[in-house]
């Protein structure tokens, strides 16, 4: 029988806190949840101008995976996804964690020796990577067509078998009850206008209801950082690009992996529901509305269709959009932002829900100690000054 | 797509017939320092509202065009 209990209570804001985090997205959850478990602060304020999870948190494609390529990220990449699988249990809610596995495909000899140097990499990082032959993903997906029909043809592909889904939705409530049972503040339709500071200190944040101090406030907003760049008089190493995703009917299961070609832009997979969620690309020009187009969803059918020609008679139902922060080089900004007690969690662009574990735990760990731990040594903001850019391709 | 950039050569065209060329920038001078340059390549202001961009018409007369696009409603500003 269904439960009319409230899941979680909503609060107002306190005058004060010990911290404060800007962003009820999932780092933003994630970190007040590391925070209240592991460090022992009380007072953690979670402060969302709209609902909790309406962000990227909500909107991504839920795919989990550790395969990058810069030997920075990969511990971290690595981390992030081992720890996914404790989860359901620690925060005492079903995340519906499913490692399927996940093969991308390559389409000339290229970006197959492209792909073999990358797996080398991971492989040095302890990550399970495989390389198949195109018979071998036949076997797999038997719906897939690997002839010569397509335009580029499947010349191989790289298996990842701990990549897999994780339901987006399910993890936000995860987060966000099990951090309000820890005592967070969790502050619905509290919008942050501005920062008050003391010379180079952060004293707290002016927000829509009134002014609330404290000396540690924490940047989680996702794809809205130059908001916040605008209101500290600074600019971060950010682009905002939409990324749009669409589903279509409920099939009966056939998809038993989480297929992506990283060449041609597409990726798909099917949901535990049975319907395919379908994208790939983030759009062609920067953009603050969460907008879906004609275009963006003829190019991606268009492409899948070359590779699945089974599904010409199913239909895109549903479509929307997310926004990605997305910097030069793939990887995101944390740590310090310059001014004291500030700090950063951004930029994660497109690939930010596969980090939110390891997010939040090495972002409460900064804010706790004010050290920057070893895994995110690499993500900090004077790296665009160093020379030090994480030498990341797209994936 | 919502919008059309008026290309001088072409007339209103579709934005996808566009690659987009970054927001207009204010290059260092020749004695900038390694600082300035790199506020220059890396970070941008990113504009939630409208802002200077160039455009670059290569499926059409080939000419970059500077434009006032507002990011958030997509609403055109003639120059």
């Amino acid at each position: 029988m269904a439960t009319t209990q409230k899941v979680l209570q909503y609060k107002q804001p306190q005058k004060s806190y010990d911290v404060i985090i800007v962003g009820g997205g999932l780092h933003g959850l994630a970190t007040a949840y590391y925070l209240a478990r592991y460090h022992g602060i009380k007072r953690i304020a979670v402060l969302e101008r709209r609902y909790i999870g309406s962000g990227g948190s909500g909107r991504n494609t839920e795919m989990v995976r550790s395969n990058k390529r810069a030997h920075e990220t990969l511990p971290f990449y690595k981390e992030s996804l081992a720890m996914w699988d404790g989860l359901s249990s620690e925060l005492e809610w079903n995340l519906m964690v499913q490692k399927k596995g996940l093969l991308a495909l390559a389409h000339s000899d290229g970006e197959l020796t492209s792909m073999r140097m990358q797996s080398d990499g991971q492989r040095m990082a302890g990550i399970k990577i495989d390389m198949l032959s195109p018979a071998e993903v036949k076997k797999m997906v038997p719906s897939l067509d690997v002839s010569d029909k397509p335009a580029l043809p499947v010349v191989g592909a790289q298996f990842h078998p701990e990549g897999g889904t994780v339901h987006h939705d399910a993890a936000v409530w995860g987060f966000a009850k099990t951090a309000a049972r820890l005592g967070v503040d969790l502050c619905t339709g509290v919008e942050v206008v501005g920062f008050n500071t003391v010379g180079e200190k952060v004293t707290g944040v002016k927000t829509n209801v009134g002014d609330i101090s404290s000396d540690r406030v924490h940047v989680a907003v996702g794809g809205y950082s130059s908001e916040i760049a605008r209101m500290l008089g600074v600019k971060f190493p950010v682009s905002t690009i939409p990324m749009q995703v669409m589903t279509t009917d409920v099939m009966a299961p056939f998809l038993d992996y989480y297929v992506a070609s990283p060449r041609m832009h597409w990726y798909t997979q099917q949901t535990l529901k049975g319907d395919l969620i379908l994208g790939g690309q983030l759009d062609p020009f920067p953009s603050w509305n969460s907008y879906t187009t004609w275009e963006e969803c003829s190019e991606r059918v268009a492409m899948i269709l070359q590779y699945f020609p089974d599904l010409a008679h199913v239909r895109v139902v549903r479509s929307w959009s997310g926004l990605c922060d997305c910097t030069g080089d793939s990887a995101p900004v944390m740590g310090p932002s310059g001014i004291d007690g500030l700090s950063l969690d951004i930029a994660w662009g497109y690939y930010g829900f596969k980090s939110t574990p390891a997010c939040g735990k090495y972002s409460a760990e900064y804010i706790a100690t004010g050290l920057m731990p070893e895994k995110i040594k690499y993500f900090g903001l004077d790296r665009f000054y160093n020379r030090q850019r994480v030498r990341e391709v797209i994936l | 797509m919502a919008f059309l950039i008026n290309c001088p050569n072409c007339g209103r065209r579709n934005p996808y017939e566009f690659r987009f060329g970054g927001e207009c920038k204010q290059a260092p001078g020749p004695g900038a320092d390694a600082k300035a340059w790199c506020d220059y390549l890396y970070f941008n202001e990113n504009m939630s509202g409208p802002q200077d961009e160039w455009w670059y018409h290569n499926m059409g007369c080939g000419d970059w065009v500077k434009v006032r696009r507002n990011t958030v409603t997509h609403e055109i500003t003639e120059e």
